[in-house]
């Protein structure tokens, strides 16, 4: 039971007082939670798919803001020597992107004060708030989408996946990868070389360059590459059937995956949006919104993380939408 | 008379090895600062080129080396892996104040390499490698005097060892 509950693998990277505070939690709670927050001079706070908790010093989840653990300028300095390995130098190009994703695939981000150098961001300093993203692998999470996308007998359409942060998008890919690449018996489905690009190694959850989720039997992981340019280098070197990225969102990113689509390999993405129009307004990626991907997956949380909303196709007429089902 | 004459011997020749003990540890300052510097040139690679984590660094680094120097990159790494630290400086001081006190470093090159453990770890790589350089430059001073204490009183000490031997033994016979 204790190794179901992923949270506790991330209490490690927290000052021991605040990991015991968490760890005294209910268990019905540690297994719901998705995020522990550390705030400066803010209440410590945990929070799941439908509650959200104050915690107390003494263990208990309490609902008034006052009466929680405040937390100290100390505690975050010591979470974060905790969470880089006492080296800050080793996560130095994760820094600038907000976040490092310590060893189970968990997401630690970061927010404080930016030293920008050129336009770019150089480094964080002065880190005020931290929150620890706990991962979870859903075997399975792709059960009801995979038919939508399968192209009989043996290749998929593209596919983007669109759905508002914290709605499942990258368990739902992590998961259609795992079934793609390995096959599935139940829906005769020989399985595909794919490549995964897994820039911000939240995917695959590489620890030295070694997957921690089950992401297939057939997939090369390219973990920590940016991946405008990784698409392009999977491409060449591994000669994949199929390139799956998360969250795309620059002109690099639309460029690349042009190029991936001209070059006859199949792609599924993600991007951040609620509905398809927000996908159709981003400037940038004006060259994908017609004719690249021949699937649209609509998430959202309305009945829990991963509800699946609608499968448009390429002429965005719905294949499915979860508001007619019950009519 | 053969009994003061094997008395004197014993004293001159206990003296003198004594001066000479003390001769041999001046230049074992220099040897350990000298050790200090390739170990901590080691790490710097393990830091700016390999951005390996401290606590693998460290222990990498520490098996290349014997005596204290090592010993004390080993006792670091082991305090941050198994977390009884939380900062690198604390471990840092701690493994210094324990283990290198035992050695022939003097307090100034203790205090020396104590404030490198505030540094380490707690920045970007380009941010390491500059205070990595101001450190050698730092201890090439602290070298520079162990040097100078070889050349000035190495010698001495092992005379005046001798000497106050023969002095002692004019004075009891």
């Amino acid at each position: 039971m204790k190794d179901d509950i992923k949270i506790l693998e991330v209490l490690e990277y927290l000052p021991k007082h605040i990991g015991a505070m968490i760890a005294k939690l209910p268990e019905k709670i540690l297994m719901d939670a998705e995020e522990i927050r550390l705030r400066l001079a803010k209440p410590l706070c945990v929070s799941g798919s439908n509650a959200e908790l104050f915690i107390a010093a003494n263990g208990y989840a309490v609902s008034a803001a006052e009466e929680a653990y405040f937390v100290s300028e100390d505690d975050l300095k010591r979470a974060l020597q905790l969470t880089c390995n006492y080296s800050l130098y080793s996560v130095e190009e994760e820094l600038r992107n907000g976040f490092i994703t310590v060893s189970g695939g968990h997401r630690v981000g970061v927010c404080g004060r930016t030293v920008v150098d050129g336009g770019k961001v150089k480094t964080l300093k002065d880190i005020s708030y931290m929150n620890f993203r706990v991962a979870k692998q859903v075997l399975g999470a792709s059960d009801k989408v995979s038919g939508y996308l399968l192209q009989p007998p043996d290749s998929i359409y593209n596919t983007l996946i669109i759905s508002p942060p914290q709605c499942g998008k990258t368990t739902l890919l992590r998961d259609l990868v795992r079934r793609l690449s390995s096959g599935s018996k139940d829906i005769p489905f020989k399985g595909m070389k794919i490549s995964l690009v897994d820039e911000r190694s939240e995917i695959a959850a590489c620890s030295m360059g070694i997957p921690r989720n089950d992401v297939g039997i057939r997939t090369d992981v390219l973990d920590g590459c940016p991946k405008a340019v990784g698409i392009i280098m999977v491409i060449r070197s591994m000669s994949p059937e199929i390139v799956a990225t998360d969250e795309i969102g620059r002109s690099e990113d639309a460029d690349a995956i042009t190029a991936a689509v001209n070059a006859g390999v199949k792609v599924i993405t993600t991007i951040h949006g609620s509905n398809i129009t927000d996908f159709l307004n981003k400037q940038d990626l004006k060259r994908i919104q017609k004719g690249v991907f021949e699937r649209y997956v609509v998430l959202s949380r309305k009945k829990g993380v991963g509800t699946l909303e609608t499968v448009l196709d390429g002429e965005f007429n719905a294949l499915y939408e979860r508001s007619k089902e019950h009519l | 008379m053969m009994l003061k004459i094997v008395g004197g011997l014993l004293v001159i020749s206990a003296s003198g090895l004594l001066g000479m003990v003390y001769s041999y540890k001046l230049s074992l300052r220099y040897r350990e600062l000298a050790n200090l510097r390739r170990l901590m040139q080691m790490l710097e690679t393990e830091v700016t080129y390999g951005a390996t984590p401290l606590p693998a660094a460290l222990f990498s680094v520490s098996k290349k080396a014997e005596g204290p120097i090592g010993s004390f990159f080993c006792s670091i790494s082991r305090c941050l892996s198994d977390r009884s630290f939380y900062t690198v400086r604390e471990a840092w001081n701690d493994s210094a104040e324990s283990i290198l006190t035992q050695s022939s470093l003097k307090r100034t090159d203790i205090d020396l390499i104590k404030s490198f453990g505030s540094i380490l770890g707690c920045s970007d790589r380009e941010d390491q490698k500059k205070h990595f350089q101001l450190f050698y430059i730092q201890l090439s001073h602290q070298e520079d005097a162990a040097m100078e204490e070889i050349k000035r009183s190495a010698k001495m000490y092992r005379s005046l060892g001798f000497l106050l031997g023969i002095a002692v033994f004019v004075v009891l016979a």
